[in-house]
């Protein structure tokens, strides 16, 4: 049962900031909700002010600049107008796979990017594909603007490099070159995703050899992470060849996974099952070359 | 639910349309559209179920969009359309969903069904001719407990027909 | 063979059709009753403890609270209710057994006010070390889940073991001693929960002398004779009314809420309304997780010579249907299998869990999963065929597998071969695909007793009077049908009337597929004492003999032609413009119903399941379900029962099981309870065994709960044929799946090193 609780509707970052500092722990900024409401049902938070943040029109825009190669997604743009959009789908096709299978159609119609990233829940996807694009997360607080790189934004379960009154305004990915394909492989028989694997692999003109390769696991730990040790060992190798670098990379990246025990399952098999998603995710990377 | 003790209990006025009439109301920000819908308006045929966004007995239409109303504040429809069950047929005269349900026996208990045909309406509205792989992605989030789900997906596609041939 | 039918076997739309897909059809959580209060439930954060103190004066003082109910308020009625053990206080009386028992309740004007004075009560615990599972519960010295004897509770229950049930034959540990060859294994079935859509919702007014309560039971008469005894009320002064049931599968069998939203009323003197969110009808009742041990001898020939059987149930901190769940598992671990020396041996076991109770085909998914997986294991070892092992040891029609039992009444063999067809058995699989195939049979406990009144109006249209709780199993339509088959109407002019004590007559309850069967007999009487009526009524007016008459559509011909219809009978039978006949039927137990079962609830199953070798995960591709219907009153509806009970099934086998840690139920949510959706409906194919044989109208027999048997056996024995690995607990999560293939292949490793 939710508690009493006022809803402010402001027209700008700047003043959506400025509420949630003037009223501090008793404020949050407030989305699709389809989090923030779960959680206040059960009584986990109390706060007595919600900010809504899609009444700023700017937060909503999703713009795509073909000279740059940049699409800016707004923090309040919905995980279905991400699946659905056409830009996305022609020029960030993962984008669109990925959020298609994200929860189910009603929570994709209502939840946003923004909740979803701020939220930092570790069984969600966009947050793992988002590093392999080397995302940047735009957040506006109180004291101003900055920009943070994706990777330096989740910094533990449910939380977050943003700091209380910042808006996450908008998240930016760049297109990748005609050499690059990615990848995502999600693993799970919850709700909730129990492993994300994401692969963007870019060959050399030839596409004999591995360029670079940008590899971001998710959910079985605390926060998506990077693999680049994992990424190392894959980078310079000749594709044909990639099977034994592959599985080193698979085994480091494991090494690597800040597992833990949950109701989806054992540190242990998550473990193994980085592994298993990684070589999955990276040849179905490279079957997208053929 | 005029609540007791309540002096600040912070109110917002909304106007919106349901089953294509308006309504203005005086909402509590805390107010989930289901509770609105179900208490305020005596339309009960949206289920409250899970009650955590995963069942779709709550589903009803926004704009033409499935939302779990369980978790949808009323304050968010303010301006917009809501479709609940109720408002699908046209006086006796069922939607082809409606009918299909009740040919193929695509229901058992009926707790699922209000929102398991607006999701389908949805569905069907945004692909009109879906495939069965289609159509269980897009109910993937409407739990039935009792059918086993193949009678609904019959009746899906025995709908997607039957309105195709009517706008021919 | 089979008689000239119009309406029985046809797919007739369902009667709640048109209410149900327009969001009309009433549910207990949909009623407002004038001055009704809100209920909520304070529930035990802690799975044992003595209860110091509770001070509610906090939350009653807020505004807003009608009433707080405690253990102080019981001490003029008898609080404690439970099939056969009658072991569970309404509301915890000095002691709670399982975190999430109710404590206290609130009534208020509005949920939201009863919510929040839940957090004013302040209760002080005194904590003691509870027992959490079977192995807890079962160690000498273990501290007991209920330190008194109970009332009810059967001479053989001591320490936490709540019932015993024994079936014994011949001298199973000599016969097996002297087999040829010998088997033992250990099946873990997991708690399990119903997750019927609607939660547990309960309407009662209490305040006066009648006591009338709205609700989602199962059975309307058991919970009305309840509320009786408890209350001290005279039967006539309880009345039950069900309205529409979003699903039940036995979670909502016999009393549930209704005592404590009973007490509740009364103590707010207004009317409550306690409906159950999803999380608290978690922690109302599951299905029993069990441990099943399994000795079997085979002699030199393949034949079964000895089984010694024991079945652990754990029934959580009340017993509520857990002894009869426990006989059943006694029974039904045997299979359907001919077996000269048996012993069976079923505990029901108290832990400081959630109460375990009925769920569809009770005591029998634990046990036949054992059974038919052991039977896959000794074929297998023994080098022999699955199907061919089977069928040498499966009983033949009109054979009594135990004394004093009913001769089985299907034929077992041949429904195997059957799905064994459907799923390609027999032909190769794709690499890492596998088939397997069960067979179950349940002696479907349902008492035969039940009433039904039939009036045909002035109009000759006719109302059912019954209380078969309609749960979606669509038992309305069925008894309409078998009304208009019976009356010679047209099903249209059939109605059925919703349960409720006051209006609708007697019937046991709604559960072990008995509906179709036992009150369609009652029906059919009352049918034919109507029509036995409207005889004489046309013969008078005709002036025609009665027993010449031809009836048909609503109308009666005598034998030169002339007609009346049954309206214009019934009329000149009272001689004015209104009256109504009225039939009654009964059905009552006894002599005619023995030997026990009243049918076999048989259901086969095959499954062609995939396995990801790599990371554990089973796909079933395929599944096949046969079930023996006797005649199947409408096909539609009985694929569906069948259909809804195989996805069940899947559940179960797959994905479901509740999780404790310490005590606390941990994934009491749809979230982290995974059921089966949309997208786990394998290719599906259900089919119906219309022998005409069993008891009911027209030769029907029960059915709706024999399906979900067969699924686990089927698809953990195809999943063994897949990749070579038997998995001998539930579910098969892809984790557990993957341990068990690295286990084999550490074994492979070592053996070939
Ligand atoms: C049943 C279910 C299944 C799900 N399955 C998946 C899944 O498979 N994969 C997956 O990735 N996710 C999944 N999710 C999570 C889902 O993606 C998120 O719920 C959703 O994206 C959150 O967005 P929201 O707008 O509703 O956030 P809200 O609930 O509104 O907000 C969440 C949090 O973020 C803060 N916040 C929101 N927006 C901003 C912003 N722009 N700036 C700063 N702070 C902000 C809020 O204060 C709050 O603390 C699932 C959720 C549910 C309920
Ligand atoms: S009740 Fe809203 S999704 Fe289940
Ligand atoms: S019909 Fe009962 S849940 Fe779908």
């Amino acid at each position: 049962m939710l508690r009493p609780f006022e809803i402010h509707q402001p027209e700008s970052v700047e003043a959506a900031s400025a509420l949630v500092g003037r009223y501090g722990d008793d404020a949050a900024f407030y989305a699709g909700g389809t989090e923030l409401l779960l959680v206040m049902k059960e009584g986990l938070v109390r706060y007595r002010h919600l900010v809504d943040l899609k009444t700023i029109p700017a937060l909503g825009a999703l713009d795509y600049d073909a000279a740059s190669g940049l699409l800016r997604i707004g923090g309040t743009v919905t995980h279905r107008a991400l699946e659905r959009h056409p830009t996305v789908r022609e020029r960030f096709p993962i984008v669109a796979e990925v959020e298609r299978l994200v929860a189910n159609v009603r929570v994709r119609n209502v939840g946003t990017i923004g909740g979803n990233l701020c939220f930092a829940e570790p069984h969600a996807d966009p947050g793992t594909l988002f590093l392999t694009f080397d995302a940047e997360v735009e957040l506006v607080g109180t004291r101003g603007a900055r920009t943070v790189p994706i990777g330096a934004f989740f910094t533990g379960a449910y939380e977050t490099a943003r700091q209380p009154d910042e808006v996450l305004t908008a998240v930016r990915l760049r297109e990748g070159g005609p050499q690059t394909r990615w990848a995502y492989m999600k693993f799970g028989i919850h709700e909730r995703p129990t492993l994300g694997v994401a692969v963007a692999l870019t060959l050399d003109a030839e596409r004999r050899g591995i360029e670079d390769v940008r590899i971001a696991v998710g959910c079985v730990g605390p926060v998506p992470a990077r693999v680049p040790a994992a990424e190392a060992l894959l980078r310079g190798a000749p594709l044909a060849e990639a099977d034994g670098p592959l599985e080193r990379a698979a085994q480091v990246a494991a090494e690597g996974a800040d597992a833990v025990d949950d109701l989806h399952g054992s540190a242990e098999y998550k473990v193994e099952m980085v592994k298993v998603f990684m070589r999955r995710a990276f040849r179905a990377a490279a079957a997208r070359f053929q | 639910m005029e609540a007791q003790g309540a002096s600040a209990r912070p109110v917002v006025e909304i106007s919106l349309t349901v089953n294509g009439r308006p309504h203005t109301l005086a909402v509590e920000p805390r107010e989930t559209l289901l509770d609105l819908l179900r208490m305020r308006l005596g339309l009960t045929g949206a289920k409250l179920s899970c009650d955590v966004q995963v069942c779709g007995a709550c589903t009803v239409l926004v704009d033409g969009l499935p939302v779990s109303a369980c978790t949808y504040l009323a304050y968010e429809a303010r301006g917009r359309q809501v479709l609940t069950i109720e408002g699908l047929a046209d006086g006796e005269g069922l939607h082809p969903l409606q009918q299909a349900f009740i040919d193929h026996a695509a229901f058992q208990c009926g707790y699922c069904t209000p929102g398991m045909i607006l999701a389908a309406k949805a569905l069907l509205d945004e692909i009109p001719r879906p495939t069965t792989d289609e159509i269980k992605h897009y109910l993937r989030g409407n739990i039935c407990r009792c059918t086993g789900y193949k009678k609904i997906l019959e009746a899906v596609l025995a709908a997607a027909e039957t309105m195709a041939s009517r706008h021919g | 063979m089979a008689e000239a039918l119009r309406v029985v076997g046809r797919p007739v739309p369902r009667l709640d059709g048109f209410e149900k897909v327009t969001g009309r059809a009433r549910y207990t959580v949909d009623l407002v009753v004038p001055g009704m209060a809100h209920g909520a439930i304070l529930r035990s954060p802690v799975p044992r403890a003595r209860i110091l103190a509770i001070d509610a004066s906090r939350a009653e003082r807020m505004p807003g609270v009608v009433a707080v109910l405690t253990a102080a308020d019981l001490r003029d009625i008898d609080p404690y209710y439970g099939q056969l053990v009658r072991d569970r206080p309404l509301i915890a009386i000095d002691e709670v057994r399982y975190a999430g028992e109710p404590v206290a309740a609130v009534a208020a004007l509005d949920p939201a006010t009863a919510q929040e004075a839940l957090e004013r009560i302040e209760v002080a615990y005194d904590e003691l070390p509870p027992v959490l599972d079977l192995d807890a519960a079962l160690a000498g010295g273990a501290p007991r889940v209920h330190a008194r004897r109970p009332a009810g509770a059967p001479p053989e229950a001591e320490g936490n073991i709540c019932f015993h049930a024994r079936v014994a034959r011949g001298d199973p540990e000599a016969a097996l001693a002297g087999a040829a060859h010998t088997f033992e294994h250990t099946f873990v079935f997991p708690m399990v929960y119903h997750y019927a859509m609607e939660p547990h919702a309960v309407v009662a007014a209490a305040d006066g002398p009648a006591v009338t309560v709205w609700t989602s039971a199962q059975h309307p008469f058991l919970v009305r004779a309840d509320l009786a005894r408890m209350f001290g009320r005279a039967l006539e002064q309880v009345r039950v009314v069900v309205p529409y049931v979003g699903g039940g599968f036995g979670s909502k069998s016999y009393t549930k809420l209704e005592p404590l939203a009973v007490a509740l009323a009364r103590k707010a003197g207004r009317p409550v309304r306690v409906a159950l969110s999803v999380a608290e009808a978690c922690l109302t009742t599951r299905r029993h997780a069990a441990r099943v041990v399994l000795r079997t001898g085979v002699d030199r020939d393949g034949r079964l010579v000895a089984r010694v059987a024991t079945s652990w149930l754990d029934t959580g901190a009340y017993a509520d249907n857990g002894p009869r769940v426990t006989a059943r598992a006694a029974r039904r671990v045997l299979g359907g299998y001919r077996c000269p020396h048996v012993r069976s041996d079923a505990y029901a076991v108290y832990t400081n869990t959630v109460p375990a109770g009925s769920f569809r085909a009770i005591g029998a998914p634990q046990t036949i999963w054992a059974c038919e997986v052991q039977m896959d294991l000794i074929a297998q070892a023994l080098g022999l065929d699955p199907v061919e092992f089977r069928a040498r040891n499966l009983g033949r029609r009109g054979e009594a597998l135990l004394d004093g039992e009913r001769p089985l009444d299907a034929d077992l063999e041949a429904g195997l071969r059957r799905v064994a067809a459907a799923i390609g058995w027999g032909h190769p699989a794709s690499p890492r695909t596998g088939r397997g195939l069960a067979v179950g049979i349940t002696d479907a406990g349902a008492e035969p007793v039940a009433s039904a009144i039939v009036r045909l109006h002035a109009d000759g249209s006719a109302s059912v009077h019954e209380s078969s709780t309609e749960l979606g199993q669509g038992v309305r339509t069925v008894l309409a049908q078998i009304a208009a088959e019976a009356l010679a109407l047209p099903v249209e002019r059939v109605g059925v009337v919703a349960s409720d004590t006051a209006g609708t007559p007697y019937d046991r309850s709604t559960g072990a597929s008995r509906s179709t069967t036992v009150m369609g007999l009652a029906v059919q009487a009352a049918c034919q004492e109507v029509r036995a009526q409207l005889a004489e009524a046309a013969a008078a007016a005709l002036g025609a003999g009665a027993a010449s008459l031809c009836f048909e559509a609503g109308r009666i011909r005598a034998p030169d032609g002339r007609e009346i219809a049954y309206g214009d009978a019934v009329r000149a039978f009272f001689g004015g413009p209104g009256g109504e006949l009225i039939g009654r039927g009964y059905v009552r137990g006894g002599g005619r119903w023995a030997p026990p079962p009243l049918f076999w609830e048989v259901g086969w199953g095959g499954a062609e399941v995939a396995v990801d070798d790599e990371t554990g995960q089973v796909r079933v591709a395929r599944y096949a379900s046969l079930a023996d219907v006797g005649i199947a009153v409408n096909p539609p509806l009985a694929e569906g029962q069948d259909e809804g009970a195989a996805m069940m099934g899947l559940g179960h086998t797959l994905f479901e099981a509740l999780r404790y840690e310490a005590g606390q139920l941990q994934n009491g949510n749809l979230v982290d309870y995974r059921v089966p959706l949309a997208d786990d409906l394998p290719a599906l194919e259900t089919g119906l065994v219309e022998d005409h044989n069993g008891p009911g109208a027209h030769g029907v027999k029960g059915m709706g709960e024999g399906a979900i048997n067969p699924v686990a056996p089927a698809v953990t024995t195809a999943l063994a044929r897949a990749c070579g690995v038997v998995v001998t607990e539930l579910p098969l999560t892809p984790e557990r799946v993957w341990r068990a293939l690295r286990r084999a292949r550490a074994q492979q490793a070592v053996s070939a090193g």
